[in-house]
């Protein structure tokens, strides 16, 4: 699937046997986006002309020519990735640290906002961290929010609730959510408008 | 603008038979026209300024330019032998360089990939050594002895076959491709991709055929050819840079990419650069 | 490996070590001109074939008129002939 980071697109893929992997969202054959392609065992293959690139990045075999072994050579730029607590955490050039763990929560939902990430912690009333925030927007509702620039105007916000939460506070937290994004989107509008 | 060399070239601006004297509102490489066909049956394109552009038709289609062309459109003798079908596609539109367009109808190894089942399939993945020249007389880019197994070339074929193509490009945003014809060995069929630039980076695509077979009804024909177009598409609007690279530098061309290597070369021998991109990035 | 054509070498030559390297190919350039590029390049066949192919379009700047290829002690290169 296509994701975006702040250094630009990139293709995010689970392979067969579970792991993630994330690579630059361009093909160094032809240029085609990567996040079209299919994934076979642990391999991701582009869909244009089949090249395939293993999870470090290293094309595994160009159909068209099937007796050539690709060198090490040709390969698709990587990313880190790490997958604790239910969230996928890409690392945008050398990862210095592990991602925060985010312990006794799961993740409820993930959902995009038309507005930037100083928009939705105005909204909050709160400030984002490494681990994002934590929102109680009600008594009894306690929400981790954690925040995604997308581009300068857009936000992609991961929702994430206690694990023992019941169905009504997941409802409840989902719209707390819905309406928090357009609290924020509403202050965009009033700070962008002329 | 543009003082490309691409200026003075013909180009599909839509197909005579849906025209009438209402005018279809369109584009030309950045600049709108209005496109009509007469009472008296002469087609007529206008430019925004009001100025009367070139006219030609010929291959169910009315061409046109903004500047001067300095030869009659490229001859495909073949839409005159009788016994063809000539088949009006119609318009696909794709956000891509009209150049893109034409590259990606110069390309088999994607058949398995992008047209499953229809155009190639796995494991039938190899590219065979093909020719490629540039035809010096007619300046015109051939690929010739080009072999795929194809699982359904064509809407007449039934069953997988090896097909043979050629491929020639006798404009820089027109291909003409001839390949086996399932119903009559010997034949060519004529399937050919007229690219309309409306932009430098978004055009309509006007297929048109010239095909032995009188047995499967128009409309599956346009339907089979639609139906490739539109798998194209899907692959033409997601390739970084939206323009074609003039220089590879951030690609890998393979021998297979043989026809797509010699195309870029004669656009950039001729500066034909409208929708390209001359620095790799 | 012969690159004969109007050459800018100065930006040639870098783009042509960039290629051979994202190709995994030694190269060694033996003489440049505003003409000529010689080198040496080792390693398969395919992959000294992508070379070729992508010299023979080069940078904007640059035009290739023609590539001549010729092997060096089997180094398991073979000659084919390209049409330019």
């Amino acid at each position: 699937m296509p994701a975006r980071t702040p250094v630009g697109p990139i293709a995010l893929w689970r392979s067969q046997s579970g792991r993630a992997a994330a690579s630059a969202d361009r093909c160094p054959h032809r240029g085609m986006r990567l996040s079209h392609g299919f994934v076979r065992g642990e391999a991701l293959s582009c869909i244009y002309h089949g090249w395939s690139y293993a999870r470090a990045g290293n094309c595994l075999r160009i159909p068209a020519h099937p007796g050539l072994a690709p060198p090490e050579t040709i390969r698709v730029p990587t990313h880190e990735v790490e997958e604790c607590d239910g969230v996928i955490w890409v690392a945008v050039g050398e990862a210095t640290a592990q991602p925060p763990r985010l312990q006794g929560v799961v993740p409820l939902r993930s959902l995009t906002a038309h507005a930037a990430v100083a928009a939705i912690e105005a909204a909050a009333g709160a400030k984002a961290g490494v681990d994002g925030f934590a929102w109680q927007p009600q008594s009894k509702l306690q929400i981790r929010l954690l925040l995604v620039p997308q581009g300068a105007e857009e936000t992609l916000i991961h929702v994430l609730l206690d694990d023992d939460s019941s169905l009504s506070q997941r409802i409840a937290a989902s719209r707390a959510v819905e309406t928090l994004r357009r609290t924020a989107e509403d202050l965009e509008t009033k700070a962008t408008a002329p | 603008m543009t003082h490309d060399a691409m200026i003075d070239e013909w180009y599909p601006v839509g197909l005579f038979s849906q025209l009438d004297t209402n005018a279809r509102k369109t584009a030309l490489m950045g600049r709108p026209i209005e496109v009509a066909v007469e009472a008296e049956g002469h087609a007529r394109v206008t430019s925004g300024d009001g100025r009367s552009l070139p006219v030609c038709v010929r291959y169910g289609h009315v061409w046109s330019s903004l500047g001067k062309p300095q030869k009659d459109l490229f001859a495909i003798p073949e839409a005159d032998q009788p016994g063809r079908t000539l088949v009006d596609v119609g318009v696909i539109r794709v956000r891509c360089s009209p150049l893109r367009a034409v590259e990606n109808f110069l390309d088999i190894a994607h058949f398995p990939f992008v047209h499953t089942d229809i155009l190639g399939a796995e494991p039938h993945t190899e590219v065979q050594d093909y020719k490629v020249e540039v035809r010096q007389d007619a300046d015109e880019v051939w690929a010739t002895q080009v072999k795929f197994y194809q699982p359904q070339a064509a809407k007449s074929a039934s069953g997988g076959i090896t097909t043979e193509y050629m491929y020639r490009v006798p404009a820089p945003t027109c291909c003409v491709l001839y390949k086996t014809c399932p119903p009559r060995p010997g034949e060519w069929d004529v399937i050919t991709l007229f690219v309309q630039p409306l932009a430098e980076d978004l055009c309509d695509v006007w297929p048109w055929m010239a095909l032995f077979d009188d047995a499967t009804p128009m409309t599956d024909l346009i339907h089979f050819q639609q139906t490739i177009f539109l798998q194209d598409r899907s692959i033409l609007e997601n390739q970084i840079p939206r323009l074609l690279p003039l220089d590879p530098g951030m690609e890998i061309p393979t021998r297979a990419d043989l026809t797509s290597v010699a195309y870029r070369r004669w656009l950039k021998r001729h500066n034909y650069t409208y929708g390209a991109q001359l620095v790799a990035q | 490996m012969t690159i004969l054509g109007d050459l800018d070498a100065l930006s040639f030559v870098p783009w042509i070590r960039r290629h051979a390297a994202k190709l995994g190919l030694s190269q060694a350039i033996s003489h440049t001109s505003s003409q000529r590029i010689e080198l040496e390049v080792a390693g398969p066949v395919d992959l000294i074939d992508m070379m070729e192919l992508g010299c023979s379009l080069g940078p904007f700047d640059v035009w290739v008129e023609t590539i001549h290829r010729t092997p060096v002690d089997g180094g398991g290169d073979q000659v084919r002939d390209r049409p330019s």
